[in-house]
């Protein structure tokens, strides 16, 4: 099924560039579509218009981070039940510190608060969004909470994230101990 | 005559009124709320105590339950909430995470570790979330509070 769209996306699309990632169930939902990630846009398009895949649902954008690149994840569904019914779209964002995109608003309108979303927790910026903003953390908050390497900020507004005494500092002197065996383990296995 | 007379102390009717007609404010945050909403409703009832009116504006009411978890993006909220109300006024920390961060204490980055770190906390109602009759526990601990306070030792008439 996803090798049979993604060869009709590489035909009506030209530069789209569509790889089926395949899992050996292919009723679950794990397998997918790659994408160009300059092309988004139209192959979201295409899929919403066209006769034969019609989809017309985007009911998630999803980011994922695996600290080399990060990944947009589009879920598209078509409520027609003899049709194929859903799709995952994903499309790979390699650059961390100007992370931009084409925003898929103009197609699906429920594609606003899902990529504001994205944009709050990722940092990967839409372009051509209508209203580009956080969505969850406040206005002024500092760094984007999913990413790999986000640090949570000492202070806000006045107000201390980890205040000492209310921490419990014995756990976190053990995770740290732990992890220090941890190493001290790999490197004599090295 | 004899039957038309009652003496008491005036701490003691002041205590009397206040402690019987706690409004509370309608506000809730999370998932201790829907708790919070069924202690109120029939079942449970918090009329029974003089506190079941829920006031929609923090200027007619004396209570605030802090139902839920405290986001630091609500904390700068909670605050001015409190500050709006009218004295006296007293704040019930309902639930793990107006507690203490709850489930968020350790890796929260986004969560207030306890309400107490932006408004005084005069009874605090464990549970996650607390059960009605947890939460009317706390209400009737708080009465008794109330009824103990003595009117020129008072901490509104101090700061006053």
């Amino acid at each position: 099924m996803h090798k049979e769209l993604s060869d009709l996306i590489n035909r009506n699309v030209s530069g789209a560039n569509a790889v089926a990632y395949l899992t050996a169930d292919a009723k679950k939902f794990d397998s997918s579509i790659t994408v160009e990630t300059s092309h988004i846009y139209k192959v979201v398009e295409f899929l919403k218009t066209n006769k034969t895949t019609s989809f017309n649902s985007l009911h998630c954008i999803s980011g994922v981070d695996y600290t080399d690149y990060m990944e947009v994840c589009y879920m598209l569904t078509n409520y027609d039940p003899s049709a194929v019914r859903n799709l995952t779209l994903k499309v790979r964002v390699t650059d961390r510190v100007n992370a931009a995109i084409d925003s898929v608003v103009g197609q699906f309108v429920s594609a606003d608060f899902l990529e504001r979303e994205v944009y709050d927790m990722f940092g990967i910026k839409f372009n051509n969004h209508p209203d580009m903003r956080r969505i969850l953390c406040p206005d002024d908050w500092e760094g984007f909470p999913l990413r790999k390497d986000y640090v949570a900020q000492k202070d806000y507004n006045g107000m201390t994230v980890y205040p000492d005494n209310k921490m419990n500092m014995e756990d976190r002197e053990f995770i740290v101990r732990q992890n220090m065996i941890k190493k001290a383990q790999a490197e004599k296995a090295q | 005559m004899q039957d038309g007379v009652v003496l008491t102390t005036l701490d003691e009717f002041l205590n009397w009124g206040r402690k019987n007609s706690l409004w509370p404010m309608t506000f809730g945050l999370a998932c201790c709320a829907i708790e919070m909403m069924a202690t109120g409703a029939a079942k449970y009832d918090l009329e029974r105590f003089g506190c079941g009116a829920f006031m929609a504006t923090p200027r007619r009411a004396d209570l605030m339950i802090v139902a839920g978890t405290v986001t630091l993006k609500m904390a700068t909220r909670v605050k001015v909430l409190y500050e709006q109300m009218a004295e006296p006024k007293y704040v019930i920390s309902m639930g793990s995470c107006a507690n203490k961060g709850g489930p968020y204490w350790q890796y929260g980055y986004h969560v207030l570790k306890g309400v107490d770190e932006v408004v005084p906390v005069d009874v605090y109602v464990p549970g996650c979330p607390p059960r009605p009759e947890a939460l009317i526990e706390g209400v009737m601990t708080l009465q008794k509070k109330i009824a103990n306070e003595r009117l020129l030792r008072n901490k509104w008439v101090k700061h006053a």
